[in-house]
């Protein structure tokens, strides 16, 4: 039996579709809003982030990972995407001020799900400006030049924190997931 | 080119690339350069560096805030409506059918035209989120799954002509706490208004008037781009744009709040929003 609602999504079960609005609705939104210029922007990513989730759903491997992973996957994607995009236009007034970034608690409530605790043990073995790094690129969209620049700091430098960044929360991913250490 | 460097470890530069792709996305020459280096580990190597950035994601996201009502019945609507285009099997009931959307707006539209007589091109109409059935002019749709004024407008959005501005309220008393935007695409002279916090307008005194501010033309006397209602049982409205007369340039929109039926020109008593581009 479909235990996952993105499984009990692919195979056309419209029960799912609202729990999964429920589930994830709130991922997806604070996502949006924390990548997007405006609540208007945000509201056009949640609603592209969802059609690509519906479209996806087929393809949901629960070996791979859970169902919250895979959609904050998704929906970072598509934040990408629309990012992109909007860098060519030119600079829009009244830019809302991302919200500044809180990292949560691990052991704030049942809702944090495996993998955000695995990257928590790996963030903490990192330096500050390395997980600073990360989360102006991963958390407020920042590019790295953008990050070299805000932070002062030689491109080649904050390409490299990025990477090792990544690859140790990969690293932490996989050991637990298998037992062993993935390559670095 | 490999991708490994010594001791058959993946290459610093392959790997940059990976994490670039994963975290903002590559140009075409950085993807080229990507497949160059590439000998079979990418996809698997970018599997695992998005699934990481999704965890960092999901540990730095702190409290998450649920999205507004109206768009998480937009969101179910959306999700509903590609289940039953998909051929899926769809047990659960419509909490707001296209037929019964159909029949509300086609009644709504008789007793407009009933009691006002337009005599004018047809007015735009408010929708909140509901499917409407297309328009004689609209491409040939699916007739079991029309596409929404929401999917309309998404589908606008994503065509590379089109534009979206942001609507600002002006100090109008009226104009308070309202926020939207305008999509226009200049190609096909289409376009869609969505606004928050409107005020529900009597039609029989006032209605809301679009203009639309043409670089080409004489900027006395904006395109005028038709008048409409805002309904009350709405948070959020979205209104199709039905220009009076080709627009070249749009350089702005405007929303004024005229007298029932709407002006020629506006006296400008009650600018409520404008858009401006660039």
């Amino acid at each position: 039996m479909n235990s996952s609602v993105l499984q009990r999504i692919a195979s056309g079960d419209t029960a799912a579709v609202r729990e999964c609005i429920e589930q994830y609705g709130a991922l997806v939104w604070s996502l949006a809003r924390r990548l997007s210029r405006t609540p208007a922007d945000a509201e056009d990513a949640t609603q592209d982030i969802y059609l690509d989730i519906w479209r996806s759903a087929g393809r949901f491997d629960e070996s791979q990972g859970s169902d919250k992973v895979f959609i904050a996957m998704i929906a970072r994607r598509r934040l990408i995407d629309r990012l992109r995009k909007a860098s060519a236009e030119p600079p829009m007034d009244a830019e809302e001020v991302l919200e500044s970034v809180a990292w949560a608690d691990p052991g704030n409530g049942p809702e944090i799900s495996i993998e955000a605790e695995q990257a928590m043990r790996a963030l903490a073995e990192l330096r500050p400006e390395q997980r600073q790094v990360l989360e102006l690129g991963l958390l407020q969209g920042l590019s790295q030049s953008e990050i070299a620049v805000r932070l002062g700091m030689p491109l080649g430098t904050v390409k490299s924190f990025m990477r090792r960044g990544l690859i140790k929360v990969r690293e932490f991913m996989n050991v637990d997931a298998h037992g062993i250490s993935a390559e670095v | 080119m490999s991708e490994t460097g010594p001791q058959n470890q993946p290459d610093d530069a392959f790997m940059d690339l990976l994490v670039k792709r994963v975290t903002e996305g590559l140009s075409s020459a950085e993807q080229r350069e990507l497949e160059v280096l590439d000998s079979g580990s990418a996809s698997r190597h970018l599997r695992e560096l998005e699934r990481a950035a999704a965890a960092v994601v999901l540990a730095g996201i702190g409290r998450a805030e649920a999205p507004p009502a109206a768009l998480s019945a937009r969101l179910e609507s959306q999700g509903l409506d590609f289940l039953s285009r998909a051929g899926k099997k769809v047990a659960a009931p419509r909490t707001f059918g296209w037929q019964g959307a159909a029949g509300w707006l086609a009644a709504a539209a008789c007793l407009i035209l009933a009691v006002f007589g337009w005599l004018r091109a047809p007015e735009p109409q408010p929708v909140a989120n509901q499917p409407v059935p297309p328009t004689p002019a609209a491409p040939t749709v699916v007739p079991s799954a029309p596409p929404t004024v929401a999917e309309q407008r998404a589908a606008l959005l994503a065509r590379s002509e089109s534009v979206k501005l942001d609507m600002s309220a002006t100090k109008d008393p009226a104009a308070a706490g309202v926020s939207g935007d305008v999509v226009w695409d200049p190609v096909t002279q289409q376009g869609f208004l969505r606004f928050v916090g409107l005020p529900q307008n009597d039609p029989k005194v006032h209605q809301y008037q679009l203009w639309i501010f043409d670089a080409s033309r004489d900027q006395r006397y904006p395109v005028d781009g038709g008048v409409f209602d805002i309904p009350g049982n709405s948070s959020e409205v979205l209104i199709p744009i039905h220009a009076r007369l080709p627009v070249r340039t749009a350089k702005a929109f405007a929303v004024t709040l005229e007298k029932s039926g709407g002006v020629v020109v506006s006296g400008r008593e009650h600018i409520l929003v404008l858009a401006q581009a660039g």
